[in-house]
């Protein structure tokens, strides 16, 4: 096998100029199919968060003990996780993003960084300073600070290897995306959807920092970088050319400038396709009458290629949104049986409430199915067209702006955030952390002011009508699209999920319990109460031949701040709100990393 | 601050339903039945809801990663108020609006209404003008 790697290298190398990416590419894969790593945040390329270590497993996982904790020294959301590789540990906090390197054989801190940024970012990140994590390649640590600056830093000492602005902050342009690091070049999003942000997904060469490429959500073709013939989407019924100006066509005249289509969220990547994918997100504003259009390409399931960010294929899922159903979420890819017939397939659980099984060389729909029963707002995915089939009274755009559209479900928040998924090759089952919330939603019209929020909607969020509980945790068939088991949650699901080869699938709650179900039945077979709420991903790896689980626990985020009460109750309700006010008889803030390993 | 309140009876045609008006009025807001308000105060609602105060402070003003406003009206003076919105708290997340000309030009607006969901004059954050 080594041999075999190194002659590969080799004969890359000799090749010429493909030879660096090809090489970098090498050795990153190495370290990520090493299970003993957590190299990505998503533990691979394909996004499955599934990991082959099965030294914990479903018959000795209710012995897991807590091994060792480490303040993070902020209080504030915590998403992601850290990454490990060989004796070290990586990880970023929340705004200022701090990033500690962990010797984890002496558990001392190796090195940390600590940036300097204007605070003036802080009120422009929506939904708390999150920061999902670092990423890896050899010899080299990448952080997105929240400013928009991308990091290099040298991983033994710290130091900064190069910087890049990716954006401009001043007009709302923020991270709070992972970067993800695929071949040669570190990518990179950019948040600011609801600042008005025309969304872009950017790659930087890994050693130097330069812009590789640069591709926007929306506009002129050439800036997409989209092939009018050679770019696919889904219509009528085929995979067919997107044709000239498959944005600009969907937009009222220059909305498409200020329109959204941002992209942060978890980025994967299929080496033999060279192809990246991920999701974009809302159209600006919330407010739909002031865009008429379907808004291309707002809320799209993307296929680039790596190398020069060209538009394989494109897929819009929720056209002229009207909920903020941002379709940022991960696309995992995964190999399955539809109907009889392989298919590269790519599986996405959009916010819109809908899972997605796509052809992922192709661009093909394969399934559509609602993966919360609550979701209301259209009956179905119509399969030639793609498009869901919005039910009228549920429709913002319909009942127009001024006028409260109420019971809606999903919620603004989503059936799924960015919370990601979990996929058990085994089992063939993928494993969702879900919210089951619903809302009322109030657009109206709002005015462009570069650098202030460009919202233009009042929204408030419940559980669905005579239901507790506004989360459950899922298992889910891609191949037909239906759920295979339901474990209801109190809260929102916010945590990622690990399923492992020990059987064993791992979440946190929003209360702050780390729990390990089984990956056939669902049945809870552990869980430990850490000190604040869970919205971090779990992670595992092994040192010293032993294997670790861990995950953050300090809440944040939307989760933490969705449920307050609705815009038509009354002062004398107030004491009778439900949701966020009652996590806070469960937790309160924190910043904390605790790793749990058998006795 | 001066602030007096009165009850509106209206006159009753025979067999009709009594209706009592609930009017508040101060130097600051005129508030018919907790949701019915001046033009001031409505323009004041409108530049809250446009400037998306209600994602940090909530859609009730009760405080969400932001505090309550309807604890905050009773402590700060105008003139604080003004400067926090002009100037921002930038290191808890509150932004400067400094740039924003719709808020700018409703400070007085926006302290009216926020004023009367303070006090409690104003019942509901959905308000409506009078007419």
């Amino acid at each position: 096998m080594k041999l075999t790697t190194k002659l590969l290298a080799l004969s890359v190398a000799a090749a010429g100029a493909y030879s660096g990416a090809a090489v970098a590419n090498d050795a990153l894969a190495r370290l990520i199919n090493d299970p003993n790593n957590w190299a990505m945040q998503a533990g691979n390329f394909a996004n499955t968060r599934f990991s082959q270590l099965n030294q914990i497993n479903k018959s000795n996982v209710n012995k897991l003990q807590v091994s060792w904790m480490f303040s993070t020294g902020v209080l504030r959301g915590h998403e992601g996780s850290p990454l490990v590789i060989g004796n070290n540990m990586y990880l970023v906090t929340p705004f200022p993003n701090n990033v500690f390197a962990i010797d984890l054989t002496t558990q001392k801190i190796k090195w940390k960084y600590a940036p300097k940024q204007d605070p003036a970012v802080i009120p422009q990140m929506c939904c708390d300073t999150v920061n999902r994590g670092v990423a890896y390649a050899p010899g080299k640590v990448f952080m997105q600070q929240a400013d928009s600056t991308l990091v290099a830093l040298d991983a033994e000492t710290g130091k900064v290897i190069w910087s890049v602005r990716n954006g401009d902050p001043k007009v709302g342009a923020v991270n709070t995306n992972a970067p993800h690091v695929f071949k040669d070049k570190v990518i990179t999003g950019i948040s600011g959807g609801e600042w008005g942000v025309r969304g872009y997904i950017s790659a930087y060469d890994i050693n130097t920092g330069k812009l590789v490429w640069r591709g926007y959500s929306t506009g002129p073709d050439n800036e997409i970088l989209i092939d009018p013939q050679k770019t696919t989407t889904w219509r009528d019924g085929s995979v067919q050319p997107v044709g000239a100006n498959s944005s600009l066509n969907t937009w009222k005249g220059d909305q498409w400038k200020i329109g959204g289509g941002t992209t942060w969220g978890w980025y994967s990547y299929d080496p033999d396709l060279n192809l990246m994918y991920y999701g974009s997100g809302n159209p600006s504003t919330w407010n739909p009458s002031q865009r008429p259009g379907d808004n291309k390409w707002s809320m799209s399931i993307w296929a680039r290629d790596v190398d020069t960010g060209n538009v394989a294929w494109v897929f819009q899922m929720t056209p002229f949104d009207e909920w903020d159903f941002d379709g940022i979420n991960e696309m995992i890819l995964a190999d399955l049986n539809v109907r009889g017939k392989y298919h590269r397939s790519l599986v996405h659980f959009d916010r819109n409430g809908f899972g997605y099984t796509v052809d992922r060389a192709t661009g093909e729909l394969l399934v559509a199915e609602k993966f919360d029963p609550a979701v209301n707002w259209a009956t179905h995915v119509d399969m030639k067209t793609g498009r869901p089939q919005v039910v009228a009274k549920y429709s913002t755009a319909q009942n127009g702006p001024d006028v409260n559209t109420k019971g809606v479900c999903p919620a603004a928040l989503g059936s799924k955030d960015q919370q990601p998924a979990a996929f058990h090759p085994g089992t063939k089952l993928f494993y969702v952390p879900t919210n089951h919330v619903c809302m009322d939603y109030e657009p109206f019209s709002v005015e462009y002011v570069a650098g202030q929020p460009y919202v233009g909607a009042t929204l408030s969020m419940y559980p669905p009508p005579g239901e507790k509980n506004m989360g459950n945790f899922i298992a889910w068939d891609a191949t037909v699209g239906k759920i295979v088991w339901s474990k209801p949650e109190k809260f929102s699901v916010w945590s990622g999920a690990l399923a492992t080869a020990g059987d064993v699938v791992f979440y946190g709650t929003l209360e702050g319990y780390l729990k390990a179900v089984d990956a056939n039945t669902g049945k809870e077979l552990w869980k430990f109460r850490t000190p604040s709420g869970i919205i971090g991903n779990v992670f595992t790896y092994t040192h010293g031949g032993k294997q670790y689980v861990g995950v953050f626990s300090g809440i944040g985020g939307w989760a933490g701040i969705g449920m307050a009460a609705g815009l038509d109750k009354d002062t004398d309700g107030l004491g009778a709100v439900g949701g966020y006010r009652e996590l806070r008889d469960y937790t309160d803030l924190g910043g904390q990393l605790t790793v749990f390993a058998l006795p | 601050m001066r602030s007096w309140y009165w009850l509106v009876v209206p006159l009753l045609a025979a067999g009709t339903t009594a209706l009592a008006e609930d009017r508040v009025q101060t130097d600051l807001y005129t508030v018919v039945d907790g949701t019915k308000v001046d033009e001031k105060t409505l323009q004041g609602f409108k530049t809250w809801r446009a400037a998306a105060c209600d994602r940090c402070h909530g859609a009730n003003q009760e405080g969400m990663v932001g505090p309550s406003l309807i604890a905050s009206l009773k402590v700060l003076t105008k003139a604080e108020f003004e400067k926090t919105v002009t100037e921002g708290r930038l290191e808890k997340g509150m932004p400067s609006f400094s740039t924003s000309q719709t808020v700018m030009s409703n400070l007085d607006n926006l302290y009216a209404y926020l004023k009367g969901r303070s006090d409690g004059a104003i019942t509901r954050a959905k308000v409506q003008g009078m007419q």
